[in-house]
């Protein structure tokens, strides 16, 4: 195996077929972008050359702007409460749980093989307020909270928000179960001697579990950052975007500016901002790990 | 050594299914060479006599449509292919395919884009299609109908009503539906509340208010899905500033902020902040709007003559058979808006790819519109803007409720995002959500609307 492995000519042979396919796959697409993002309207329909104008308007497209602030408040919200939640659960599987363990796990984890769309179409039916209350609302009303009770997703102020609960849902079980298998990696006397020298609780956690479950928190947040980067899906299931463009995330306005409105080369600019904003999140979460 | 012809083997193997990714590749794009060199062949139907007998030539067409093959103008559109398969042409096929409406447009763009529009296609009438006529991708329909002799069997309102809303005198597409729209009502609740049929706008909210007081709520709209609530909006823009009111501000004789306008939308937002379309009308959807008013949950209800299939299907509509009523939109200023002119539509369109328009097209063509007409009035009880010899006796009560109505309409208006490009009609859609929801007052909405008028006007 050493042998062939120090041969460059069979690590070429190796890398090779997967290189070419992730060049033409990845790579060409994002210079593709980049050289779309030079013109108007879309390929074939009025296209036409235009240099820098596309990246001039993103600073003053109002839509933009507000996207990216939509994009960027459910990032933080959402891989937050994903990883962070997703830890809790886990210390809660190790530490707390004693009997139902495995039935409590299952049930965690269940939302993440559900499709995005179920998921939305579930949210939509708990949120509901028109023709009947849905499950929130009459759980609010029955409680006598009846001034509680609104069209969670109908109303800018709570929109963004109600998606955010959703989606942290979904994924939490997914992590929890990263985390879990991180835990059960960490040597029990390791765990025990902390105890004995007097470390229990936050300080057990703080001290000794979170550096060993460094790498992992890492990783996990990395996942969560570009899936929530990408959101799309569980927005359009849920809300459509809407009301007004509450929930419309950067992803969806640029399928909507390429696709909608026929202006692609704009929608590459939009396109190229994403990719942006995922290289600069990634290479942002990277660098608590080269510390040590 | 084993390992290393192991490795060979994998290298070997992944090489071979790279060659053949390229190799299906190639043969893809010389499948699209062949097509582009069919443009130039197509299209010539000048010589040819369509009076007498079908020629039976052999042909297969492409039919790319928003509708399941067992659902709405799907029903239609795929009984015609077979009757004309087994009645007249053998020789004839079809392929039938189906995208959702939300990804029409970008599918038809995308496909303009390759030259490889299908033989037949569903489409948006109005701007969308104006841009396919400018691209010159289209059959010229009234010159080709003319040819083939069966212009006559369409029927003549909706030809002016599509020829109104691409603005050309040619017509390019063929109607999938002749619609009126209006109010819908529950006449068990109007009796309940003790209110008429309104005839003026001022009636027509004074019911709202009774309805109210009595404890009903007085309308729904399908405000999750947008159009629905824009169309109030036009509803009362048309009656205070003439039919003709958004063709001006589309053509910028008017500003979309104009003061007639801004009221209308200050209408609709009044009316969401009385609470007269109930709590979250962003929430609620075009189905849930629909059962509503059949239901009993709501009085009033806008929307078009398509209703007809959820009014004649017994387990949607409890109401029954007379359990709902229709109205035109009520007058504001007859002088300004008659009270017989009706927001009418033909429907989703259908248009012909041009570089793929031959004698074969022309002669289903022909077949089509001889007897669309007749099949969907059998098979839907609907009205699609060709002539029928179905009797009127026949129909049920709530298609001959809309044929009456068709009857009186004398001039035809269309809906509020008809002449805006994609842009601004997408726009004016999302925010009616925010108006509704009363973070946008009327000015600041149709202000928004102008924006994007202004930007992509330049």
């Amino acid at each position: 195996m050493k042998r062939v492995l120090a041969n460059k000519k069979a690590i070429a042979l190796f890398v090779l077929p997967a290189f070419v396919i992730y060049t033409v796959f990845v790579m060409l697409p994002v210079v593709w972008s980049l050289y779309y993002s030079l013109y108007s309207g879309s390929p074939g329909l009025d296209w036409e050359f235009v240099g820098i104008d596309n990246y001039i308007s993103l600073f003053s497209d109002k839509n933009f702007l507000r996207a990216l602030t939509v994009n960027c408040k459910y990032i933080i919200v959402v891989t937050t409460g994903q990883v962070g939640l997703g830890l809790v659960l886990a210390l809660m599987f190790k530490f707390w749980l004693k009997r139902c363990k495995t039935i409590i796990r299952t049930l965690v984890f269940f939302p993440v093989v559900l499709p995005t769309v179920a998921v939305g179409q579930l949210f939509s039916k708990i949120y509901e307020i028109q023709p009947n209350y849905g499950l929130l609302n009459s759980f609010l009303d029955s409680i006598g909270l009846s001034n509680l009770v609104q069209p969670w997703i109908g109303q800018e102020s709570t929109a963004l928000w109600a998606l955010c609960v959703m989606d942290i849902w979904v994924a939490m079980g997914f992590y929890s179960v990263i985390y879990y298998g991180a835990l059960l990696d960490i040597p029990d006397d390791v765990i025990e001697a902390a105890k004995i020298d007097g470390c229990s609780g936050w300080s057990l956690f703080r001290r000794i579990l979170l550096p060993l479950l460094r790498p992992i928190v890492i990783t996990c947040l990395v996942f969560s950052f570009s899936g929530t980067v990408k959101m799309f899906e569980s927005a359009l299931a849920l809300t459509n975007g809407g009301p007004g463009g509450a929930t419309k995330s950067l992803s969806m306005y640029m399928y909507d500016v390429s696709f909608t409105y026929n202006k692609v080369g704009y929608g590459s600019v939009i396109a190229i901002v994403i990719f942006l904003i995922c290289v600069g999140g990634s290479m942002l979460i990277n660098r608590f790990d080269v510390k040590e | 050594m084993k390992r290393k012809a192991l490795a060979a083997l994998l290298a070997g193997i992944m090489a071979a299914s790279m060659l053949a990714g390229c190799g299906s590749n190639k043969e893809a794009s010389s499948g699209s060479d062949t097509k582009t060199e069919n443009t130039d062949t197509a299209g010539s139907t000048d010589d040819v006599d369509f009076s007498g007998e079908d020629p039976q030539l052999e042909k297969k067409i492409k039919i790319l449509t928003i509708w399941a093959e067992d659902n709405d103008n799907g029903i239609i559109l795929n009984k015609i292919c077979e009757d004309y398969k087994n009645n007249v042409n053998p020789n004839f096929d079809w392929e039938y395919e189906m995208v959702s409406s939300d990804n029409l447009q970008q599918k038809i763009a995308t496909l303009t884009a390759s030259n490889d529009l299908p033989d037949i296609f569903a489409y948006e009438a109005g701007a969308p299609l104006k841009k396919l006529i400018d691209a010159d991708k289209l059959v010229n329909i009234s010159e080709e109908l003319e040819k083939i002799g069966v212009m006559d069997k369409l029927d003549e309102s909706a030809v002016t009503l599509m020829k109104g809303l691409s603005g050309t005198d040619d017509l390019y597409d063929l109607p999938l539906g002749l619609n009126v729209e209006g109010f819908w009502y529950n006449k068990a609740l109007f009796e309940q509340a003790g209110c008429e049929v309104p005839a003026t706008w001022d009636e027509f909210e004074e019911v709202l208010e009774k309805l109210s007081a009595a404890g009903i709520q007085p309308i729904t709209t399908g405000g999750a899905d947008k159009w629905p609530a824009t169309r109030l909006i036009n509803a009362y823009a048309v009656r205070t500033m003439g039919n003709d009111v958004m063709t001006k501000t589309a053509n910028g004789e008017l500003d979309y902020t104009d003061e007639g306008l801004v009221a209308a939308a200050d209408k609709i937002s009044e009316w969401a902040e009385k609470g007269y379309f109930g709590e979250g009308v962003t929430t609620v959807d075009t189905g849930t709007a629909d059962t509503m008013l059949t239901t009993g949950k709501a009085a009033i209800l806008y929307t078009g003559s398509w209703y007809t299939q959820v009014l004649t299907d017994e387990s949607q509509n409890p109401a029954g058979e007379d359990g709902i009523g229709f109205f035109n939109i009520p007058v504001a200023d007859e002088s300004v808006s008659s009270a017989t002119s009706y927001s009418m539509n033909c429907g989703n369109i259908l248009a012909l790819d041009k570089s793929k328009y031959d004698e074969g097209t022309a002669w289903f063509l022909k077949y089509f519109c001889e007897n669309i007409g007749n099949v969907a009035m059998e098979e839907l009880g609907s009205i699609k803007g060709y002539t029928y010899d179905v009797s009127v006796d026949d129909m049920d009560p709530y298609t001959k409720l809309v044929l009456d109505e068709l009857d009186k309409a004398t001039e035809g208006f269309a809906w509020w995002e008809a002449k805006m490009d994609s842009e601004t009609s997408k726009v004016a859609q999302d925010n009616v959500q925010t108006l509704l929801n009363g973070d946008m007052t009327g000015e600041e909405y149709m202000q928004s609307i102008q924006d994007v008028y202004d930007m992509n006007s330049k």
